[in-house]
């Protein structure tokens, strides 16, 4: 479809000229006007286009260079939609992250992609950069997240933003946020971005219309629950490491059985639709937090249970390299295969693999390695949760 | 070998002839399918590039063909091809344009590559209003959209 509108949007616009025509140099046609100095890359057919805008993006798959790939969607609505329809995958498909949307899409199925998260005691910040740490990354990480921690009556609430240094929840930058309750055992996730609607399985459900609009003309940006996670009560410390659930309201455990999808948004919602920027203001102060899930079966995590380790007398897990220092936040989520005595039917290998890791390597240093199903930004909400200090689990 | 020593005329849109063996005429795919389907002709006009580009094309052809022909000591003959191509493509805009759409419409494929790239890494280092002046491009966007892709660059150049 895209191609089709192109050629005519380049058919409209040079209407005097067939496409594949080359005027020849000195010619009525090329000197006849010199003062409108149309230029003649207009003609460049589209299918060569495609295939320049392909080279850009396959030539520069680490950042700072993938920021090219970016300007080229910036250019005009056509080679906007060639960028994003046609030539970046998703990064399910390419492990890859291009635009801002891609932190709300979930991650690669095979190999996690590999973040670290920096953490500014002083400011209250934290920081989630792609890469493999700020030692062996330098200059090729590339700051994908900021949080700001935010101290309320009722408890924590962590502020996820696009922008570094914006944290106000009417910019459009914010995205989302972590709230915990007063104890700092149960944690909620909010995300602007609406949850998907699963057609096949949700279609019995009546669905508020609010949630049946299409990205481009949502109405708001209202927040929806999209995980839960809780952390057990461990008050006597007899229990060993924390124990934490993450309940993935937005995901549906069918997205890890044989086959399985996650519909994803391919575009913000609340980015540049202003003309209803009052109407959500109004939702915010009437207390609307949005819908509820619309999965009937949302996929739980569950921290793998690490090994007593009889000579070091500690607990263990292998992290891989990835973690290097010994903390009460590390963990890793895997899948929970039975829930509320019912079994969720996921494959054995699907509930070997660790869907999130995360841990410490440094003072206020930590890696984040998250993969399909869960997003960047659920994952960096979740590892967030970890950082509320919580005495009462420990 | 004796079919490489048949000349070929290819004619530009002026009308100007370029006589060509037979084995660089068949660099240009169009004409090797000319001749693949019995067009016997010795002149085969092209009269959609002008003799300054076609002759261009046909450097590169021949060059190619040349090179092709040459057996062993391949290492340093493709390096010398590396090089020719470089400075080959190393041309003004302009006609970097003319030369893709001739090899596109010629389907030289070679051509077409080191053109295609030459593009994309001239232009993959510009901001996207160089882009929009370069290629004509009318900015068309609404203002809503013109604020997701401000906000989008924004975070892409955040280090």
């Amino acid at each position: 479809m895209p191609f089709k509108k192109m050629v005519r949007e380049l058919r409209g616009r040079n209407k005097a000229v067939g496409r594949s025509h080359i005027a020849p140099e000195g010619s009525s046609s090329s000197s006849s006007s010199p003062s409108t100095e149309q230029s003649i890359w207009v003609d460049l057919p589209p299918e060569l286009l495609l295939d320049i805008i392909h080279r850009i993006e396959s030539g520069q798959s680490l950042w700072p260079g993938r920021r090219d790939v970016v300007a080229c969607a910036s250019v005009c609505r056509s080679w906007r939609e060639m960028t994003k329809d046609e030539v970046v995958k998703a990064p399910q498909l390419s492990g890859l992250l291009t635009f801002p949307v891609s932190l709300t899409q979930p991650g690669p199925r095979d190999a996690p992609i590999q973040c670290f998260i920096k953490r500014e005691r002083a400011t209250g910040i934290y920081r989630l950069y792609l890469g493999l740490s700020p030692a062996l990354s330098g200059d090729k990480s590339k700051l994908l997240l900021s949080a700001k921690k935010v101290r309320m009556a009722t408890g924590m609430e962590f502020v996820v933003s696009l922008s570094g240094n914006d944290f106000s929840r009417s910019s459009t930058s914010y995205i989302g946020k972590l709230r915990s309750n007063f104890l700092g055992t149960k944690f909620t996730v909010y995300e602007i971005q609406p949850p998907p609607v699963y057609s096949e399985r949700s279609s019995n459900r009546k669905l508020p219309p609010s949630m049946r609009v299409s990205p481009w003309v949502s109405s708001s940006t209202q927040s929806y629950n999209m995980a839960s996670i809780l952390y057990e009560l461990n008050v006597l410390r007899t229990r060993g490491p924390r124990r934490m659930q993450c309940i993935m309201n937005s995901i549906p455990v069918s997205s890890i059985q044989e086959g399985g999808q996650v519909h994803s948004p391919t575009e913000f919602t609340n980015l540049g639709n202003k003309k209803n920027k009052k109407k959500s203001v109004m939702d915010f102060c009437t207390g609307n937090m949005g819908g509820e899930s619309v999965v009937k079966e949302p996929l739980v995590l569950k921290n793998k249970s690490p090994r007593w380790h009889e000579q070091l007398q500690c607990w263990c897990l292998n992290f891989k390299g990835r973690v290097t220092v010994a903390s009460v936040k590390n963990f890793q989520l895997i899948a929970a295969a039975a829930e509320a005595g019912k079994n969720m039917n996921i494959p054995e290998e699907e509930q070997e693999r660790v869907i999130l890791q995360f841990g410490k390597i440094g003072k206020d240093i930590f890696t984040m390695d998250y993969r399909y199903p869960i997003s960047a930004f659920q994952a960096f909400a979740i590892c967030l949760s970890s950082f509320d200090t919580k005495p009462v689990c420990q | 070998m004796s079919e490489s020593n048949k000349k070929i005329s290819l004619i530009s849109s002026e009308g100007e002839a370029f006589e060509v063996s037979e084995a660089v005429a068949r660099e240009f795919e169009i004409v090797a399918h000319m001749l693949e389907d019995g067009c016997s002709g010795s002149s085969i006009p092209i009269t959609t590039v002008d003799s300054n580009i076609l002759g261009k094309v046909i450097e590169y052809c021949t060059k190619h063909v040349e090179v092709g022909n040459v057996e062993g000591n391949s290492e340093k003959a493709e390096k010398d091809l590396e090089e020719f191509d470089k400075r080959f493509i190393a041309v003004e805009m302009n006609t970097l344009f003319s030369l893709i759409l001739a090899a596109n419409y010629l389907n030289v494929k070679g051509l077409l590559n080191i053109g295609c790239q030459k593009v994309a890494d001239t232009i993959k280092d510009m901001k996207p209003e160089e882009v929009r002046s370069i290629f004509n491009i009318e900015n068309d966007y609404t203002p809503a959209e013109e604020e997701v892709v401000r906000k989008e660059n924004e975070w892409a150049f955040q280090p």
